[in-house]
């Protein structure tokens, strides 16, 4: 589903080469965590995905369902259903998430094709959404992120990952600020997404979310490059033993 | 040689041909309170209006009159005021009686050219909400209204301006407020040529309120100078102010705003806001915020800030499959929404967020 071949990305204008080149193969139907040293790159690979600018592309290619990824505009991946829930999500002063969130949506639905989704659906879909991940009604009415507690905005990045149905998930460190409480509802949410035709990685630190959200395999990401791959279990040898091996 | 042409030129004597027309030296860029609104520069002797008293349209609720009478004397000092008096032949005057309770809003347009004084009265406890209308092409503009709350009264104004490329405008607002009167003023400008809207407050009574809102959007040579000046004498004063600017391509946006707290102003709590956003770097915001405070119990604070928008926000935006432009008009519009969110009139709010949308729709 997603095919990274031997990519070479680079920040600060050229200036520093983050990933060196880093391939990993993840197909549709399995989950797949990455974790890896402060500063590794992994934040720097979902952007790298996603098109944010400044993160400039020097060797490899990336091919999503097909298409060469690194060819289309931020918005037009998110159509394709590429979604990453942000390490940091930002505040959108003055728009209500209800707003935002069913603009997104009508803009992907238009991008693909499909008639706008009505307001009584979509409210009906939010609702149930929201009781789900048990959050309060007014949060969506506040503008989006706007003085939301860390772990309000990373259950507000899963309701935006349930409210848009994406095809492939990208989760950068989803579960810190998450509460014990606020995790398992979390991961509840990420594996009711689980399909057969959907693809999902998982950037943590912790084990812990992994036994909520069990991947099909774990990925060392060290030295701008996958530097080991492992089962489920991996990633408790990698809690307790750290990463002086791959560095 | 050129010492001396340029000096021959800042001579007040040396009058542009529409200056000898109306007998009288335009504010100019010489002037401190006009250095980026430069009158004498853009009014031309052709200007429609130039030296015709103009014919301003009202829609009055029944129960409420415009008489006109013939004055000449001034109760400002205001150069743009005397030039009204001069060229405006009356005052239309409207008193608001004591505790009249305004349920249909007082509409006034036509100002398309010319020179025009309004006098607005409101009695003791009167409340009334009114929304005026700017717009012109090819010509001049000179309104000058005057404003007067008696204590107890509460006012809703509503300026919705846009002008051709070609208008020239002036308005000008004195409001006197006595105890316990409230104004609320919003204003949407969407430029002209050259335009000055501007409010002077002078608060002469216990406890006024005061909200003085507004945003300008601006495109192409587009220019909307926003001034007030708010001089309070009494105890207990609340006044707000926030002003959002937008300006793209070349457009010039002016901000001045000064409050003066007199020394018998205790306690006055007094908040000034002007945040600008510039959607090209080719366009030019002027601010001067200015505080003079002589009471020493009071709260007053200002702001200002001047912007782009915020690409990381707009990468949130891309990523949730929002085009770009989209986002950036989604972000310009919450940004400047929020002067109006305290209209207590839904319709007018909603109406002034649709022209704010077609605006971004063309130029965001
Ligand atoms: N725009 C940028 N300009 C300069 N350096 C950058 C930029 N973006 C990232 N970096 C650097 O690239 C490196 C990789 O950062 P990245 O955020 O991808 O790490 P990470 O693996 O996600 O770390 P963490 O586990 O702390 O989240 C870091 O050294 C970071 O400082
Ligand atoms: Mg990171």
């Amino acid at each position: 589903m997603l095919k990274i071949n031997n990519l070479t990305a680079t920040v600060d204008a050229g200036r520093k080469t983050i990933l060196d080149g880093l391939s990993l193969e993840v197909p549709a139907g399995e989950v797949h965590a990455i974790m890896g040293p402060n500063g590794a790159g992994k934040s720097t690979l979902s952007y790298v995905l996603t098109g944010r600018e400044g993160y400039d592309v020097t060797k490899g290619s990336v091919d999503y369902l097909g298409e060469d990824l690194l060819d289309m505009d931020p918005e037009e991946r998110a159509a394709k259903g590429l979604f990453l829930s942000f390490q940091y999500p930002l505040e959108i002063p003055g728009v209500p998430t209800m707003t935002f969130l069913k603009t997104a949506l009508n803009a992907q639905r238009k991008a693909r094709g499909e008639d706008d989704m009505g307001a009584p659906e979509f409210l009906k879909k939010s609702k149930a959404v929201a009781a789900e991940l048990k959050m309060k009604a007014d949060m969506l009415k506040r503008p989006l992120n706007v003085g939301f507690s860390g772990g309000e905005k990373k259950r507000m990045e899963i309701y935006q990952m349930m409210m848009l149905a994406p095809k492939f998930l990208i989760m950068d460190e989803t579960d810190s600020g998450l509460d014990v409480d606020a995790l398992r509802v979390v991961a509840d949410g990420v594996n009711a997404l689980r399909s057969p035709d959907r693809g999902m990685l998982v950037i943590t630190h912790y084990q812990r979310l992994l036994d909520y959200i069990v991947p099909d395999k774990v990925h060392v990401l060290a030295g701008g490059k996958i530097a080991a791959t492992g089962e489920a279990d991996f990633a408790k040898t990698l809690e307790k033993e750290g990463y002086d091996a791959y560095v | 040689m050129t010492l001396m042409s340029s000096r021959t030129q800042s001579k007040p004597s040396n009058l542009t041909e529409a200056e000898t027309e109306l007998g009288f030296n335009l504010p100019s860029r010489r002037d401190e309170a006009w250095k980026w609104t430069d009158v004498r520069g853009a009014v031309h002797a052709t200007a429609r209006g130039l030296t015709r008293a103009g014919r301003p349209k009202f829609l009055l609720p029944d129960d409420l009159t415009v008489e006109e009478i013939i004055r000449d004397d001034l109760e400002t000092d205001t150069p743009m005021a005397a030039l009204a008096r001069n060229f405006g032949d009356k005052v239309w005057e409207i008193n608001v009686p004591d505790n009249y309770k305004g349920v249909i809003p007082v509409e006034i347009d036509g100002f398309e050219s010319g020179h025009v004084r309004i006098r607005l009265i409101l009695g003791k406890g009167a409340t009334l909400s009114l929304i005026e209308n700017h717009s012109g092409e090819n010509g001049f503009s000179n309104i000058d209204v005057t404003i007067i709350l008696k204590s107890g009264a509460t006012l809703d104004r509503v300026i919705m301006h846009g002008d051709g490329d070609t208008q020239t405008r002036t308005l000008t607002t004195h409001v006197t407020q006595w105890g316990g009167s409230v104004f609320n003023q919003h204003t949407l400008s969407f430029g002209g040529a050259l335009a000055r809207l501007e409010t002077r407050i002078a608060g002469m009574s216990k406890a006024i309120k005061s909200h003085v809102h507004g945003a300008y959007l601006l495109s192409g040579k587009r220019h909307t100078d926003m001034t007030s000046y708010i001089d309070l004498t009494a105890p207990d004063a609340v006044i707000r102010q926030s002003v959002k600017g937008v300006v793209t391509d070349t457009a010039r946006g002016v901000f001045q705003g000064k409050f003066h707290v007199r020394r018998p102003a205790q306690h006055t709590d007094a908040e000034m806001r002007h945040d600008a956003l510039m959607l090209s770097d080719r366009a030019e915001i002027r601010s001067k915020p200015e505080l003079e405070i002589y009471a020493d119990d009071v709260a007053c604070a200002h702001g200002n800030t001047l912007g782009a928008l915020d690409e990381q926000a707009l990468f949130y935006m891309q990523q949730r499959g929002i085009p770009k432009d989209e986002a950036r008009r989604l972000l310009t519009e919450a940004f400047v929404v929020d002067v109006f969110d305290d209209m207590k009139d839904e319709v007018l709010r909603e109406s002034m967020r649709t022209k704010i949308r077609t605006w971004l729709e063309v130029n965001g």
